[in-house]
């Protein structure tokens, strides 16, 4: 049997398209900029790169310490450091556009005008395949979650970044809310061309011994195993909600966990704290996704994404 | 960097929770410098997320060491590791130790385990023809870095806390003896150490300083952005431009304990 066929349109309503040779993707906040592990891993084989959240400024992050292990998770408050759109654009982007592999950037904006001007200065920045609009960081103090916690503004920030770029545009899902669907049919009716989900889910850890917060912004976003089935179940529900392609993200390990989220409906998802793990988790998970399409005999991946609806 | 499933060729406690582990590792050994770390991967499967940063103790020409203190479920787990077994390694990583081509007299200065990157160092700076004088403080007797694992060419100056070997004291308080004979001094040991060796900096002024950082690490390779501290150089990572940095660059009394937790 020939190679199951394993590529992916993520903006099939976009005039550029967000066309991926797989669906397994780096997530945000754990790859940098891409670059960094390419002494391990072939990052070209790769879905696509979603590079560290960009601001319109620099940013120095939060205060120390950022990041704590939990059973099966880990707890990060990074709150957002970063290089700024500018550096990005003049340092990042044009090594971005000799590589096979799609790099997407993630934004973050601490107002809805933010959003809109990161958007603009992209849509011109050769390198860049797509924006996703992070509506869902936990670790800000300004902009982030807030946005992505009402239906209202989520749209607004969609329709903001919208308005500004033809690049393909992705909405990332803060789960930290009553009700996920009812935030992404706002997204997509404001015109986002894709939704991935979840972003971190809010958590603590206290050391008994110094009786404090062992972070030190206090609270931080819960990643890893931990989380998995809470992200499945919000995928299969946004999955049952929108008719926008899927991405996604939460917890993925292994082939197994990516194809449960592909048939609870994602077309594609992100692998991220598994990386810090084994960085050759997400070519591990390629691997392992067309060992089973060969084994059940499927020789595209559309027939299984949303197998479980 | 390379990641390598290295077979385990011992793996013992040598003081009280405190083990010396060889791995067969040639690709890491080959690549390896003093100061330098790996990230290594603890327990079955992802129940642990973290690879833990642990100092490259010794090089040798197939494999490294490493000599880490038992502090919380992953190096419990690697404790438990037995010769045949293997340790999935990723490494060498950072920026290890740079010895000065003007440099003949170094002055090693390790706070408990922070012997642990200073004793590679030792061994490379020998090799070279370099005079070492390394100098170790510890509570007691009973923790002080055992003679016969020592590479051979290495006298130790022991401080302990109670007197029961060596100098009594800490380590910070001989250093003034042997300061005049170094070009170059190098530090790894708990952040209050670093935090004495800074108030009594006077003494060390002229002296280039390097110390080594311990923070808690996601990717090891710059990517997460976790270990980020603020330098008189700007933000700065420990997992890439660091572990080892210029004394005098590290703003002391800002850096937050756990992001140093003073084992190396």
């Amino acid at each position: 049997m020939k190679s199951p066929a394993l590529s992916v349109q993520l903006a099939p309503h976009n005039k550029k398209g967000l066309l991926l040779s797989n669906p397994v993707m780096a997530a945000s906040g754990t790859f940098g900029y891409g670059t960094e592990y390419a002494e391990v891993v072939d990052i070209q084989r790769l879905g696509a790169i979603i590079c560290k959240g960009t601001t319109l400024k620099p940013r120095p992050g939060n205060p120390q310490p950022r990041l704590w292990e939990t059973a099966g998770g880990v707890l990060n408050s990074i709150g957002m450091e970063n290089i700024g759109i500018d550096a990005l654009i003049r340092e990042k982007a044009p090594l971005w556009a000799g590589w096979k592999v799609p790099v997407i950037v993630n934004i973050l904006g601490e107002s809805i005008e933010d959003y809109g001007k990161l958007a603009k200065r992209l849509d011109k920045a050769s390198g860049v395949s797509g924006i996703e609009v992070n509506i869902s960081c936990p670790n800000v103090s300004a902009g982030g979650m807030e946005f992505g916690a009402n239906p209202k503004s989520a749209a607004e920030v969609t329709a903001a970044v919208k308005a500004k770029t033809t690049l393909p545009v992705i909405v990332k899902l803060s789960p930290n809310v009553t009700d996920i669907t009812e935030i992404a049919c706002a997204v997509e009716a404001a015109g986002a061309d894709a939704i991935s989900l979840i972003n971190t889910l809010r958590g603590m850890a206290i050391d008994t011994k110094s009786r404090k917060p062992v972070l030190g912004n206090v609270c931080g976003g819960l990643s890893g195993p931990a989380i998995k089935p809470v992200a499945l179940y919000m995928v299969y529900q946004v999955a049952r909600a929108v008719k926008v392609p899927i991405i996604g993200c939460g917890g993925i390990a292994t082939a197994s966990d990516a194809l449960e989220f592909i048939m609870a409906g994602a077309s594609a998802v992100q692998v991220g704290t598994a990386i810090f793990t084994n960085p050759c988790t997400p070519l591990d998970i390629l691997e392992g996704i067309e060992r089973f399409m060969k084994k059940e005999g499927i020789r595209n991946l559309t027939e299984l994404i949303g197998a479980a609806l | 960097m390379k990641l390598v499933n290295a077979p385990i060729i011992s793996n013992t406690e040598v003081l009280p929770n405190i083990y010396l582990l060889q791995a067969r590792a040639p690709e890491i050994a080959r690549l390896a410098q003093p100061g330098q770390y790996v990230m290594v991967r603890c327990g079955e499967g992802y129940d642990m997320p973290l690879r833990r940063p642990l100092a490259i103790h010794r090089i040798s020409k197939d494999g490294i060491f490493l000599f880490y203190t038992v502090v919380g479920r992953g190096t419990a787990w690697l404790s438990q590791r037995e010769s045949g077994e293997r340790v999935d390694m990723f490494g060498p990583l950072g920026k290890g130790f740079e010895i000065y081509p003007s440099s003949s007299n170094l002055l090693l200065v390790a706070g408990g385990v922070g012997i642990a990157p200073l004793l590679a160092l030792a061994e490379r700076a020998i090799d070279s023809g370099l005079k070492v004088r390394l100098v170790i403080g510890e509570k007691n007797a009973a923790k002080i870095y055992p003679e016969r694992l020592l590479p051979p060419g290495i006298k130790p100056v022991i401080t302990t806390e109670d007197g029961s070997l060596g100098q009594k004291g800490m380590v910070t308080d001989i250093l003034p003896q042997f300061i005049a004979q170094a070009d170059q001094v190098f530090v790894c040991g708990p952040l209050p150490m670093y935090q004495a060796i800074s108030k009594t900096g006077k003494k060390l002024k002229n002296k280039p300083t390097q110390v080594l950082l311990e923070t808690v690490m996601g990717c090891g390779v710059g990517a997460c952005l976790s270990c980020s501290i603020e330098t008189r150089q700007g933000r700065k990572l420990v997992c890439k431009d660091g572990p080892v940095f210029e004394f005098g660059d590290i703003l002391w009394d800002k850096i937050a304990a756990p992001a140093c937790s003073g084992r190396c």
